[in-house]
């Protein structure tokens, strides 16, 4: 599955069309897939959060490899 | 806007329209009598088994009112194995309950306590002789379980030039499955007045008293009101036979706490009886089958329904981890050595404060390392921290007695008294208490 196949709406419930998949999301969750999706990496990703948010990257790199950890066993390509 | 775990969860409608919406709800306790959980853990350590002696004193006095309230004569006896913490059980003999024992360790224990023979009832297939033989000459209540105990208990009776005072314990059909035949004397097949023949014949012993206990977390009132039936028809019988005077009937343990069984799926709300039920059944089949002038006295040896719902096992969370199915798995700092029950009962498990985030399907492992240290298997939890502080309740029966040293160091045990201070009760233990008994061979030793 492509990530840009993930349509998310207001309320961060994510669809895809073609197979009708649903999943929710949370905040934070909403905003790493869309720094996925600008083909931000991993690193860059959890270094972004950290400063954005000021916890510490050695945190954020448990909690973003946990996320992209359960994308993959969802069948995302990433 | 602040942090939040990344959370991406498929939403399974199916499951959603069932449970109503697990991806929201979240248990949280934030105290125990007051005292919050993290406040506990940080000052005595995690994990830590905390009671509560209001919770305790509660449940107490509502099943002794629901009792007293409808029969003139009523003993409890606190049943030691289910928790035999000396603070604990000195909170029950305070309370008035005499002592329940099922081996010569639980007597020893009673009378350190400074509990006398004569108020402990004492049950259980294995009673060494010398035991007993100690239990006759301190006037203790001895229920008998076999042949060979009515043979050891005459012998004892010659040596001592006695005749000794005795109760049966007795087995029988109540509608209950499985049927705790293993215990005592039956009594469809007639072994129970057999048992009473055969002491008769001797005249060493005299028999004053009729014993059951028919299982443990028993749902169903209605099985104690067959119970005492069978009990008070066999009194009856007894005494037109053999002219005894039975003085009292002990209807043991079993009942339930709002505990709640794996593979059961009502709330124990719903299904567990109240005391009023179990008194009603109980008292009733006495009034209904009472053939003599004398109303004989009623024990009682609860022990679960009493201390389940007062005991609590704090634990935090040390780290977690992504399982391949998908789960998240939950390393926490206690496992099934400090919760034996774990295997028949799901837990109640709460927060200690609310999370964010929507919740997701997840796995509470303990520390041990070994496969089968599961304390939930699958749980709804949002995403918790490392140091989260969860409370598993209700774990006040049978979970200290039959916790094992095992891997780590046993925790501290803490009570809450009725004034909401914190006693420590045990300590935790460190390497000397497990190497206290152990000899290690001279020539086994190292660098000599
Ligand atoms: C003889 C006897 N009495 C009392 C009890 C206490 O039972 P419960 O904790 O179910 O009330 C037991 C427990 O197995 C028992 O064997």
């Amino acid at each position: 599955m492509q990530l840009n196949s993930l349509i998310i709406d207001e309320n961060n419930m994510g669809f895809i069309p073609s197979t009708g998949a649903t999943f929710q999301l949370n905040e934070t969750g909403k905003e790493i897939l869309s720094l996925l999706k600008d083909g931000v990496d991993k690193d860059t990703i959890v270094e972004t959060l950290s400063k954005k948010y000021n916890i510490d990257e050695k945190e954020l790199f448990i909690d973003v490899s946990d996320f992209l950890y359960k994308l993959k066993i969802y069948g995302f390509e990433i | 806007m602040s942090y939040q775990k990344p959370t991406i969860n498929r939403v399974d409608f199916a499951m959603a329209s069932k449970y109503g919406s697990p991806l929201k709800t979240q248990k949280i306790r934030e105290n125990i009598n007051g005292i919050s959980v993290r406040e506990l853990t940080e000052k005595y350590g995690s994990p830590l088994f905390v009671y509560s002696q209001k919770e305790i004193e509660n449940k107490y006095n509502t099943l002794y009112n629901a009792f007293s309230s409808r029969y003139p004569n009523i003993q409890f006896g606190w049943s030691y194995k289910t928790n035999y913490l000396n603070a604990i059980c000195n909170i029950f003999h305070k309370l008035g309950s005499i002592a329940e024992v099922v081996s010569e360790f639980e007597y020893e224990k009673a009378r350190n306590l400074g509990i006398e023979g004569k108020n402990i009832i004492f049950n259980g297939p294995y009673k060494p002789k010398e035991a007993l033989k100690i239990a006759v000459q301190e006037g203790a209540k001895i229920h008998i379980d076999h042949l060979f105990e009515i043979n050891d208990l005459e012998d004892i009776a010659d040596e001592l030039g006695v005749t000794i005072p005795v109760a049966i314990r007795v087995n029988m059909d109540t509608g209950i499955y499985p049927q705790w035949s293993r215990f005592g004397f039956n009594y469809e097949s007639g072994e129970a007045y057999e048992a009473v023949r055969r002491i008769h014949k001797n005249k060493k012993l005299y028999l004053t008293g009729l014993h059951s206990h028919i299982g443990t977390f028993m749902l169903d009132a209605n099985a104690y009101k067959l119970e005492t039936a069978k009990l008070m028809q066999l009194k009856a019988q007894i005494e037109a036979d053999f002219g005894y005077e039975i003085e009292y009937i002990d209807i043991g343990g079993g009942f339930a706490s709002k505990n709640h069984l794996k593979g059961v799926y009502q709330s124990p709300e719903v299904i567990v009886p109240t005391a009023d039920d179990y008194a009603e059944a109980i008292t009733s089949a006495i009034y209904e089958n009472n053939k003599s002038e004398k109303l004989p006295k009623l024990y009682l040896e609860t022990g679960r329904h009493l201390v389940d719902e007062a005991g609590y096992l704090l634990t935090s969370v040390w780290g977690y981890k992504r399982f391949p199915d998908g789960k998240k798995g939950y390393i926490l700092d206690a496992g099934v050595n400090l919760l034996y029950t774990a295997t028949w009962y799901n837990f109640n498990i709460e927060l200690d404060k609310r999370y964010e985030g929507i919740n997701e399907p997840s796995m509470l492992n303990g520390p041990l390392c070994m496969n089968i240290d599961i304390i939930n298997e699958n749980i709804m939890l949002p995403a918790l921290e490392r140091g989260t502080v969860l409370t598993i309740s209700p774990v006040g029966a049978y979970n200290y007695t039959q916790s094992m040293q095992f891997i780590r160091y046993r925790p501290k045990v803490v009570l809450i008294d009725n004034d909401s201070n914190v006693h420590i009760i045990k300590d935790d233990d460190d390497l000397s208490t497990i190497n206290y008994k152990e000899r290690l061979p001279e020539y086994l030793e190292l660098n000599k």
